[in-house]
């Protein structure tokens, strides 16, 4: 096995002392590491850590595994062979060689604990840096970008409020945000006034302005009740297309597939799925974000998978520490959910299938970036098991990959993706080929249907090294690529 | 908001062949919520007819209904509101406000409605409304020839009702709206 190969190259005998030697030596390899990687007073720094990334021998955070950290530390022969695409890839995909060294590494306990102390504080680290980029009056959009593609921090509202920044929906200069959040607010919630009230509601409202001297008289006196005529329009069996009601039941339909969609969301999640009262108001509020969404684009109107992208944002958005901005959240999320969504929604629209813009260019690119990274891959999935990318990547990449990870890990790939800048479709398609590459070995040795299982129920995998795989990919160059 | 529709006295088929062309064209499925038949339809096709636009139909018997098992009247809530249906040919003098308004406060009911007299009328009178839909097809009544289609659309909202009227006069289809509010006293009728 290949894997042995390697480890049988280094210079470390795999037996239990001599490995527990070189952990106690490895202790103070992270600190040093870390020294040339994260300086928090100084803003030179994030520059240092940002070469280093691209470095593939130093992972600059720490949050890898136990077992990938103590390989980058050990003798060069091992370090380098990562390097190499290929021979990296084989040494990581080679299950067994993988899960080996995992059992290896993982038989000490004690190093167990020693090494998440360090991941403890590496993760305070960043997550003052965060704090300290976020305090800032003008924010480095692209040293948030470099500390937000390394993983942000979950609780407080530190997520949530570099989702913001990174989807354009918060100014980088601090003192506008007030501003923008009140007029962005006010403006949702007058969107919603008038396209999401009933009919009754409209027509309430206007015959208040109308008529001052409302029927207050019919409470006191008998009699024959007043008749008022109205227009052909008005009235809720009306026809007419320019009726409020016409346009209100068509869009009950809409409605009505919306509320279907809500409850098979995340049925694992609480904030999402059964009868709370806090998750109705959050199915509620979600409604009202994909139903406004659908009526101000009545050429894409609603596609089913749109609840699962919004999912992520609202709850995120929800879960905010910061009480004003999680009571916004609807508002929120509605405006960041069409900002992420404005440069895929062509993926959604069906007569743009086959357009330079839509699902299929996008799926052929997805495959070119894969042959020129790994041929030998391509052309077993290509060619010998027919695996066409529409079968599996179409719902990686309309619902950017919500469905084949748990809902942390799609928080974790999300922060890559929003923070990638070169545009989230880029490191999509860069996440897409990582998780080919991850699993190439059984897909090299399954046929059509198991392949098929395979990416069609994507296995669970290291997060950290998915994305690292992602970033080290060669960028896609194809001749036809129109967007920047 | 809540759509009921209030229709009856179609007597269909011994004095009328069916509901007028433009009145079918309106009444489409999936907009109302309930159905209330004062009666008279007379045979079982218009019920399933008036079943198709709206699973929740609420009958009482007319004199010439065809069916023998419906109610002689019938209470509904809905919302904040309590409906009485009854097709009127069992209070006398028929279309009396009175009497009927005797039989709104025996059935502790906000809004009657009631049907017989094929017109249509829309009265408050002692603390209650009395609502007459009419004949939805214009039927000749026992009183009178002269009779216009017509039927009873009500939006129910919170403590508010719109009642929209449709009328087939010369062929058009006219609509009016009637806005009636409930206060909270309404129901309490003392005499």
């Amino acid at each position: 096995m290949k894997a042995d190969s390697n480890r049988s190259n280094s210079t470390q005998p795999p037996n239990w002392l001599a490995m527990l030697n070189q952990k106690k030596k490895k202790f103070e390899l992270p600190l040093k590491v870390r020294k040339n990687v994260v300086f928090p007073d100084r803003l030179g720094s994030l520059v240092i850590g940002f070469e280093s990334k691209d470095d593939a021998i130093l992972g600059s955070d720490s949050e890898f595994e136990s077992g990938e950290e103590l390989e980058t530390f050990q003798p060069h022969a091992f370090g380098f062979e990562r390097e190499d695409d290929d021979d990296g890839h084989e040494v990581y995909n080679s299950d067994d060689g993988k899960s080996e060294l995992r059992i290896k590494h993982r038989n000490e306990k004690d190093g167990q604990n020693q090494v998440s102390v360090a991941k403890l504080i590496a993760a305070d680290e960043k997550r003052s840096d965060l704090e300290f980029e976020l305090s800032q009056k003008e924010i480095n959009l692209e040293k948030l970008q470099r500390i937000a593609s390394t993983g942000l921090p979950d609780g407080g509202s530190l997520r949530a409020t570099t989702w913001k920044l990174l989807l354009g929906y918060l100014p980088p200069s601090r003192d506008l945000w007030e501003r923008e959040l009140t007029e962005n607010r006010l403006k949702y919630k007058k969107l919603k006034e008038e396209l999401l009230s009933t009919p009754t509601e409209v027509t309430r409202t206007k015959d208040k302005s109308d008529s001052s001297s409302e029927p207050e008289t019919s409470s006191g006196t008998d009699g024959q009740l007043e008749r008022h005529e109205i227009s052909q329009e008005d009235h809720p069996l009306s026809l007419g297309k320019a009726s409020a009601w016409h346009q209100y039941f068509r869009h009950t339909e809409i409605s009505d597939q919306i509320d279907r969609d809500l409850q098979r969301t995340h049925p694992d999640l609480k904030f999402f799925s059964g009868d709370t009262p806090s998750s109705k108001k959050s199915r509620e509020a979600m409604k009202n974000i994909l139903l406004l969404f659908a009526k101000l684009n009545p050429a894409i109107c609603y596609v089913q998978g749109m609840n699962e992208v919004l999912a992520p944002i609202f709850y995120v958005f929800s879960t905010d520490a910061d009480e004003q901005n999680a009571a916004n959240a609807e508002a929120d999320s509605f405006s960041c959910f069409v900002r992420l969504l404005s440069d895929s929604v062509d993926h959604f629209c069906q007569q743009l299938d086959n357009s330079p813009v839509g699902i299929h260019s996008t799926l052929s690119r997805l495959s070119e970036m894969l042959r020129a990274n790994d041929d030998e891959l391509w052309r077993h999935l290509e060619f010998k098991t027919k695996v066409n990318p529409q079968f599996y990547a179409f719902r990686w990449i309309t619902l950017l990959l919500t469905q084949e990870f748990n809902f942390n890990s799609i928080m974790r790939i999300w922060d890559s993706l929003l923070s990638n800048p070169f545009g989230v479709q880029d490191m999509l398609l860069r996440v897409c080929c990582a998780m080919l590459l991850c699993v190439k070995s059984r897909l090299l040795s399954g046929d059509f249907t198991a392949n098929l299982k395979l990416l069609q129920h994507y296995p669970d995998i290291n997060i950290e090294f998915l994305l690292q795989v992602a970033r080290d990919l060669t960028p896609d160059t194809s001749s036809y690529r129109l967007s920047l | 908001m809540v759509l009921v529709l209030a229709l009856g006295d179609l007597h269909i088929p011994h004095r009328a062949p069916d509901l007028p062309a433009k009145f079918k064209s309106m009444l489409v499925p999936g907009k109302i919520q309930h159905i209330l038949c004062t009666g008279n339809l007379c045979i079982k096709e218009v019920h399933d007819y008036l079943k198709t636009i709206c699973p929740d139909l609420h009958i009482t018997r007319g004199e010439y209904d065809e069916e023998t098992r419906y109610p002689e009247t019938k209470i509904i809530t809905i919302g904040q509101f309590k409906l009485g249906v009854c097709h009127g040919h069992q209070v006398i003098p028929w279309g009396d406000l009175d009497s009927l308004a005797m039989l709104q406060r025996q059935l502790g009911v906000d809004i009657l409605v009631t049907g017989h007299t094929h017109q249509f009328t829309a009265y408050k009178h002692e603390g209650g409304v009395v609502i007459n839909p009419g004949s939805a097809t214009g039927a000749y009544s026992s009183i009178t020839y002269d009779v216009n289609p017509s039927f009873v659309l009500m939006d129910i909202d919170g403590l508010r009702i719109v009642v929209y009227v449709y009328e087939l006069i010369d062929g058009e289809v006219k609509v009016d709206k009637i806005d009636f509010k409930k206060t909270a006293t309404t129901t309490q009728a003392s005499h």
